[in-house]
């Protein structure tokens, strides 16, 4: 009985497989026609003359700009406004199409758009181990071509990559160095001061760019009203686009252009909405928060919780500018300053707070009298005492100056848990808490 | 008996039979030279790709990869980034001089060919590691080595070098890393002596060597901390440093253990005579298992190394 099922087994197939046609439902293998997509995308990619202006939005948050020339070569050569460096001198690396799990774009050696992936911190201010969470790997979807604009998914981060077919004149201007003029814009941080306006038409705008984040809010007034708006931005050819256009009554600005950068006397010019203008400084806000303060004072209060800040005071441009981050306390490290309110009938506590393997400390620190709220909107601090071994000179003492500065402070809230602490005499200190 | 001789035929009269049957309609199975993929990757070869083929593809049957391929690595969670370009032959032409060439100057070209690893996969970024610490690189069944950070690695003459940070960390890094690999595929192939295990057999740490540093580790009797981890890695350990650190800078390690007794309770002298010990041994398996003079390579791998630094 068993034999004979083995026999049956045996038999079987020679039985079926007499007939075996495999009527397909393409009239082309499923290879031929992946190789024939692989081809056609790469033909697409080298066949734009002019290359493709791109943009990246990084799973990590931020827009960049790129513009990108493909020879059939699997050599690329790319601009790229991550940096004052890499928006003038053009780089050269190389790409490859892949069958992959979808039919793939891969830079597979070291290209500008890699410093926004890159793990090393140092390259680009992102996260340890993970950079601004970008990709290049990129997934091509049948829906993804267009004649004029190309739309890639990337592997690892599902950045979106979109490409757009670029003109003579668009090419013609990054190799000009255009984009590197561009750029120019992010000497808007050597302005000494926090609070920076400029005006376009008869509209006073106070602008505030984030460079990491690549973010710039505009505020005005409307009478008495303060309106914003806040948009993200990249860099294309000479100009600084924003991500969506600030349409204010008549005006209509779409992005910055036309730069011009001098650095002694620091001055930034640029156009926006079809007017020129100058970037200026501010020693206080367009329109002060006037609540602020007090809603900065109250929150450790309720919550029981304190204020902190890595670096201390931000001074006339440099971070860290009495060098808290030096400070030790025997065999303890330094780990971050303490603001602690006292709410209305105790000590306001400045501190820093130190740290060994396993516990944080606190060893010293000065006390402060019930704070001053002005009707104008700022916070003044006074001395009261001091606890522990305070030294005599260095960081601490310095910071503690600064901080019982006559004028006082505005608070801006720079998120739902952050502010900036800005000295009211000139906005050339601050402390941003967290 | 015999029925099971017949019943045996009678199968293999069937095996033959649904062959043939089956074979009666045989169909072309298409365009397989054309498979995407199959036959790796492909593109228009570079002055890079040149390079590698001559000079060491060619020459050692060894194969490096630069190009991205994410599934190389062994974590394809972790964040990289392709090498650079203009990194790639500076760094393989360094592993080619400390390496290469004074293996098969001092062993021969069959020996070197037979047993150096033949997959170099080259990753431009560091991997970092959750608890901190970052991936210098990896081997896998002494076929393929990973190296990291190659977009870090500087030399003699390149842009930016700094000769008192660089020369250390190529040294510590890139060489000492494949140095350390092919100890590896040595002492797999022909076990050292068993004796090196009883040298410092109550003081290894297992994974706890990550708490200790190379100056702890040193007053114990092991040349590294990683030493500590086990009798192999501590093998390929003293392999690495003997070799990336020449003669005269080994002696200075072992000089350089600090009077006393270490508080797991090993004194001086004992430490300085379980390194020369191990090192004894190191140099013993190599003339008598692979007749290699361990002395003349270290000569020849650290002059070559005075070289580009």
């Amino acid at each position: 009985m068993k034999k004979l099922f083995l026999c049956l087994l045996f038999v079987a197939p020679a039985l079926f497989s007499c007939e075996n046609s495999d009527d397909t439902l393409f009239e082309e293998s499923a290879d031929t026609r992946l190789n024939a997509a692989l081809a056609s995308y790469e033909k697409l990619l080298v066949d734009a003359p002019y290359g493709w202006n791109a943009i990246i939005y990084p799973k990590g948050g931020g827009t960049y700009g790129f513009h990108f020339k493909f020879n059939d070569q699997n050599r690329v050569v790319m601009y790229s406004d991550f940096s004052a460096e890499t928006a003038a001198k053009p780089k050269e690396s190389s790409y490859r199409l892949k069958a992959m799990q979808t039919p793939s774009l891969i830079f597979d050696t070291y290209s500008y758009l890699h410093i926004l992936s890159d793990p090393n911190p140092d390259v680009n201010g992102g996260g340890v181990g993970e950079g601004l969470q970008s990709d290049f790997e990129f997934s091509i979807f049948p829906d993804s071509l267009k004649e004029e604009t190309v739309t890639f998914v990337g592997r690892k981060n599902q950045s979106r990559l979109v490409l757009t077919k670029a003109t003579q004149a668009q090419a013609t201007a990054y190799a000009n160095g255009d984009l590197a003029k561009a750029v120019l814009f992010n000497n808007i941080s050597k302005y000494q001061t926090y609070f920076k306006r400029i005006t376009v038409g008869n509209i006073t705008y106070e602008i505030t760019p984030n460079q990491q984040t690549r973010t710039i809010k505009l505020t005005w007034l409307e009478g008495n009203v303060p309106k914003n708006f806040t948009t993200g931005y990249y860099f294309a050819g000479a100009s600084l686009i924003f991500l969506k256009p600030l349409v204010n009554g008549s005006q209509t600005i779409n992005g910055f252009t036309n730069f011009t950068w001098n650095a002694n006397p620091t001055q930034l010019r640029f156009s926006a909405g079809g007017a020129n203008t100058v970037v200026q400084e501010a020693i206080k806000p367009l329109s002060v928060d006037i609540a602020a303060v007090r809603r900065w004072w109250q929150e450790p209060v309720e919550s029981g919780g304190d204020w902190r800040t890595e670096f201390g005071f931000h001074v006339n441009g440099v971070d860290d500018a009495f060098g808290v981050k030096d400070l030790e306390y025997e065999d303890k490290q330094y780990a971050y300053y303490s603001y602690v309110p006292g709410g209305d009938t105790r000590y306001e506590v400045f501190s820093p707070i130190f740290f060994t393997a396993d516990a944080l400390f606190q060893e010293y620190g000065h006390l402060g009298e019930p704070p001053t709220f002005t009707a104008d909107g700022r916070i003044i601090l006074t001395a009261r005492g001091t606890f522990g071994a305070v030294p005599t000179s260095g960081p601490a003492i310095n910071s503690v100056n600064l901080l019982y500065e006559k004028s006082g402070y505005y608070l801006i809230q720079t998120s739902e848990t952050t502010y900036d602490m800005v000295s009211a005499k000139d906005a050339k200190a601050w402390i941003s808490w967290e | 008996m015999l029925a099971k001789t017949i019943s045996k035929i009678f199968f293999l009269g069937m095996l033959a039979s649904s062959a043939l049957l089956s074979s009666c309609k045989e169909e072309k199975i298409g365009e397989v030279e054309d498979i995407p993929g199959l036959g790796g990757d492909t593109w228009v070869p570079g002055p890079v790709d040149k390079w590698i083929l001559d000079s060491m593809t060619t020459p050692y049957n060894i194969s490096a990869k630069y190009k991205w391929d994410q599934f190389e690595f062994g974590n394809i969670t972790k964040t990289l980034v392709p090498p650079d370009e203009a990194q790639v032959i500076p760094l393989l032409r360094t592993i080619t001089k400390a390496w290469t060439i004074p293996y098969v100057q001092e062993a021969g070209k069959v020996f070197y060919n037979k047993f150096s690893p033949k997959f170099f996969i080259l990753s431009g970024s560091n991997e970092y590691n959750a608890e901190g610490s970052v991936t210098l690189g990896t081997a896998e069944g002494g076929r393929k080595v990973v190296l990291f950070g190659v977009n870090l690695f500087k030399i003699k003459g390149m842009q930016g070098y700094n000769a008192a940070e660089d020369s250390s960390f190529v040294k510590d890094w890139f060489l000492h890393t494949i140095h350390h690999e092919f100890g590896h595929i040595l002492h797999q192939t022909v076990l050292y002596p068993v004796e090196y295990k009883n040298i410092t057999k109550s003081l290894y740490q297992g994974g706890n060597w990550i708490n200790w540093s190379n100056e702890d580790a040193r007053r114990d009797g092991f040349v590294t901390a990683y030493s500590s981890l086990n009798f192999d890695e501590d093998f390929v350990e003293m392999i690495a440093m003997m070799l990336t650190e020449g003669k005269a800078g080994f002696d200075k390690i072992v000089n350089s253990i600090p009077e006393g007794t270490s508080p797991r309770g090993v004194t001086k002298a004992q430490a300085q005579a379980s390194l020369r010990q191990k090192e004894a041994i190191v140099v013993a398996y190599y003339k008598n298992t692979w007749n290699i003079d361990f002395y003349s390579l270290q000569k020849r791998v650290r002059g070559s190394m005075n070289q580009l630094f």
